[in-house]
């Protein structure tokens, strides 16, 4: 989790404005779902690689880490695609070509789709998101709280894994049964101290005049009008060389 | 279990934001109200969202040797209650995605019903029925989590199922496919929450009857009981 957020912050394309990465990265993902992924993903997995690794210089390993989370999901799900079960006659498995043709393509996209959302999640810090969410219209407040979660995060992150180290040395987690009092201990525990954590904030930000808005100055990023028309102008060329190939190859 | 980005087809995506967006639209403008009424409300929620968010990265321990995460959506619904827990989970299934690479942007909304909105409201329903027959405390919220767990699951292979039918045995073939699929992990995993749940909860209610009480959320059936 601290590994994309580190590198969300730390890459060379940070400070640029997250439209510049959001627009580009959106076209990609709706090109990656509309056209037909055997030709299309290959193109933007590469794009993105590209994009992640070279351009923003995040390291590969980050970019391949960030794809294999998705992976144990397509591990499940991926043969029962390949595999058709027919109760008709009993109980009948069977492998059609129809059904590995569904699963390589689902597998394909899923993959584009994915290395786009890691270009984003890799390059545009969270804080940079909640722009864009006052301008699809969720409330203030619901951006505020949003914030504020973000914060807490990394706040009882760091809590639960120190509770979690300490209870590991003193072999709470040696069996399964101990493993569960001691996870519901920490939970428990986790729980009063973020409730705590709560009152302490709200005692603090009162006296500072709180009166239900947190106002904070934030960095204005100017928003280069080349390098959004090129990454949008390199993602329609994508789309273009993918129907290309597609008709190449029915 | 979250549905991978770009798992769905294109249509089924939309339709399944399409069903989450009333849910979470009308939870978020209540948390809102409630939030411009008392502003500590919202450091409260900012508070139990991040809980949320950690637990739900917690490893569980799982017979089978493998590890897995727990969904805590059990928990939620019982201490916030169901109208509630679809903003704070969509947020955290939101920031899952973002932070973690579970989910996706695009397979969102459909998280957001199974894991924000079907899994709460079945633990919720269950747990004030359990509590209406005067069933035990610890049993009402084993009950009401586990299948609560198994909900957000069948939902989940439902889900899946209409995405993908089977070509010889159509949606009800590929519904069995994946509940197959899902099933030897998945039981274990739901039961083991739910004696996670039964441990927290006792915990919170020896410790601390004030805060629950503080939460006033529809877990009354819980503070209730705190206070005695």
């Amino acid at each position: 989790m601290r590994a994309i957020d580190h590198h969300a912050w730390t890459n060379r394309w940070r400070d640029w404005h997250p439209a510049e990465k959001l627009l580009p990265a959106s076209g990609l993902l709706v090109l990656t779902l509309l056209l037909p992924p055997l030709t299309i993903a290959p193109l933007v997995l590469a794009g993105t690689a590209l994009a992640t690794v070279r351009g923003a210089g995040v390291p590969l390993r980050a970019l391949l880490g960030v794809l294999a989370a998705p992976a144990a999901f397509l591990l499940a799900g991926i043969p029962f695609l390949a595999v058709s079960v027919d109760f008709a006659q009993g109980f009948d498995l069977r492998l059609s070509s129809e059904g590995l043709r569904l699963a390589l393509t689902t597998t394909l996209r899923a993959l584009a789709a994915m290395s786009c959302l890691a270009f984003v999640v890799l390059t545009t810090p969270l804080t940079d998101w909640m722009a864009s969410l006052r301008r699809i219209g969720v409330p203030a407040g619901v951006v505020e709280l949003i914030l504020l979660i973000y914060r807490l995060i990394f706040v009882f992150f760091e809590r639960a894994l120190t509770g979690h180290q300490t209870q590991t040395a003193r072999l709470g987690h040696s069996r399964v049964d101990r493993s569960v009092r001691s996870l519901g201990l920490l939970a428990g525990n986790l729980f009063q101290r973020a409730l705590a954590q709560a009152r302490r904030l709200e005692i603090g930000l009162l006296a500072r005049g709180y009166a239900g808005e947190l106002r904070v100055l934030a960095p204005r990023p100017v928003l280069s009008r080349t390098r959004l028309v090129a990454g949008m102008g390199l993602v329609g060329l994508v789309g273009a060389a993918s129907s290309l190939l597609a008709r190449g190859f029915p | 279990m979250h549905i991978a980005e770009g798992f769905l087809p294109p249509l089924h995506a939309a339709a399944w934001t399409a069903v989450a967006l009333p849910f979470v639209a009308v939870s978020a403008w209540r948390v809102n109200r409630l939030m411009r009424d008392q502003p500590q409300v919202k450091l409260l929620l900012a508070a139990s969202g991040a809980f949320a968010f950690v637990i739900s990265a917690l490893k569980l321990p799982s017979a089978t040797g493998s590890c897995s995460h727990a969904t805590g959506t059990g928990l939620g619904a019982i201490l916030f209650g169901p109208s509630v827990m679809a903003l704070l989970g969509t947020i955290v299934l939101a920031f899952q995605a973002l932070l973690l690479a579970h989910g996706g942007i695009t397979t969102l909304g459909a998280n957001v019903v199974s894991m924000a909105i079907v899994g709460p409201w079945v633990a919720y329903g269950l747990l004030r029925g359990a509590r209406r027959l005067n069933a035990p405390l610890a049993a009402s919220v084993f009950l009401a989590t586990m299948l609560g767990d198994l909900a957000t699951y069948a939902m989940t292979a439902g889900q899946l199922a209409l995405a993908f039918p089977d070509p010889a045995s159509g949606i009800a073939g590929s519904f069995v496919k994946f509940v197959g699929v899902f099933a030897p992990t998945q039981l274990p995993l739901a039961v083991i929450e739910g004696l996670l749940t039964v441990v927290i909860v006792n915990f919170l209610r020896e410790y601390s009857g004030d805060e629950l009480q503080i939460l006033k959320f529809p877990s009354q059936t819980v503070a209730v009981e705190a206070r005695s």
